[in-house]
C-alpha cells in the first residue's frame, strides 16, 4: 500500500530541517541517502518533531539498560504494534 | 544486537508472553480447579521456586489439563532462563508488551519480576519511555503507511540455526 501522503525530498525542505536529519544520521550512525521516512515526517512540524525526538533520545540513551537494548524493546513494541514500519 | 540467535530469543520471550497475558486477563476464573492433581501440584512447585511468589493466574487456569500446563509451564520456564539473553532484560521486553498490548495481568506481574530481579525505578521508566515512544512512532507510521526503508541499517547474520551447518553467503547477482 503506497503512503497516505507524499514523503517530501530532504530538497524540499528548509534549512533548518536539514540540522534535523543531520542529527537523524549521527543518531543512527548511518550514510543515508535520503533521510528515513520518519525523519522527514519529523521535521514536517519542527515544534513537534524536535521535542519527541528529544523524547526519544532521552528514552533510548544508555541507563540501567543499554542503547542496544532498548532498541530491542523498540522492536518488539513495534512488532506488538504489527507496525511494518 | 546483530545476533539472529538473540532475536529469536526476544521473539519466544514475546509470544509465550502474550500467550500467558490473554488467558489471564480474561474472565476464565471458573476454570481454576479448586483441587490439583500431584501433577499439577509438581508443576505448581517449579513455578513458585521460579518466580518466588504463589502460582499466577495464567497457569492456574490451564491445570484442568496437567499435561497442556506442564508443556506451557516448561516453554514459559526456557524462554524467561537465563540464556544469550539474561532474564531481567526478558522481562523488560515482557512487560514492554504488557503495556503496549493493555494487558492488566502482565503489567502488574512482570513489573513485580523487574523489581525482584533487581530493575530499579529508572529502569523501569527507561523501559516505559521506550514503550510509549514507539507507541507514538507506530502509529504514525501506520497512519501514513509508511514503508520500510531502513532494512540496510543491520547487518544480515549468515550462522546457522542452532545444530545446523553453515551455508556459504549467496552471491550478489552481478549488474547488467
Amino acid at each position: 500500500m503506497p503512503p497516505t501522503v507524499r514523503l517530501r525530498d530532504a530538497s524540499e525542505y528548509p534549512d533548518p530541517a536539514h540540522k534535523l536529519f543531520e542529527l537523524g544520521k549521527r543518531w543512527f550512525n548511518y550514510d543515508f541517502t535520503e533521510p528515513p521516512a520518519m525523519s522527514r515526517v519529523m521535521a514536517w512540524d519542527p515544534e513537534f518533531g524536535g521535542p519527541h525526538g528529544r523524547a526519544m533520545k532521552r528514552a533510548m540513551g544508555p541507563g540501567e539498560f543499554t542503547r542496544a537494548e532498548k532498541e530491542m524493546v523498540a522492536a518488539v513494541v513495534s512488532g506488538v504494534n504489527a507496525c511494518a514500519y | 544486537m546483530t545476533d539472529d540467535a538473540l532475536w529469536y530469543e526476544a521473539a519466544l520471550v514475546v509470544g509465550i508472553t502474550n500467550a500467558l497475558n490473554v488467558v489471564a486477563d480474561a474472565p476464565l476464573e471458573a476454570l481454576e480447579p479448586a483441587d490439583t492433581s500431584p501433577e499439577v501440584e509438581a508443576v505448581y512447585a517449579e513455578i513458585r521456586a521460579f518466580y518466588e511468589r504463589a502460582v499466577p493466574a495464567a497457569f492456574r487456569r490451564l491445570a484442568g489439563d496437567p499435561g497442556y500446563l506442564a508443556d506451557v509451564w516448561a516453554a514459559t520456564r526456557r524462554a524467561f532462563s537465563d540464556n544469550r539473553l539474561p532474564r531481567p532484560f526478558k522481562e523488560a521486553l515482557a512487560f514492554a508488551v504488557s503495556v503496549t498490548t493493555r494487558s492488566a495481568f502482565g503489567t502488574e506481574f512482570h513489573l513485580h519480576e523487574l523489581r525482584r530481579l533487581g530493575v530499579g525505578e529508572r529502569g523501569v521508566l527507561e523501559v516505559l519511555g521506550v514503550t510509549q515512544m514507539f507507541s507514538s512512532y507506530t502509529k504514525i507510521a501506520d497512519t501514513l503507511q509508511l514503508e520500510p526503508d531502513m532494512h540496510g541499517l543491520a547487518p544480515v547474520d549468515r550462522t546457522p540455526a542452532p545444530g545446523g551447518e553453515a551455508r556459504p553467503a549467496p552471491e550478489r547477482a552481478e549488474a547488467p
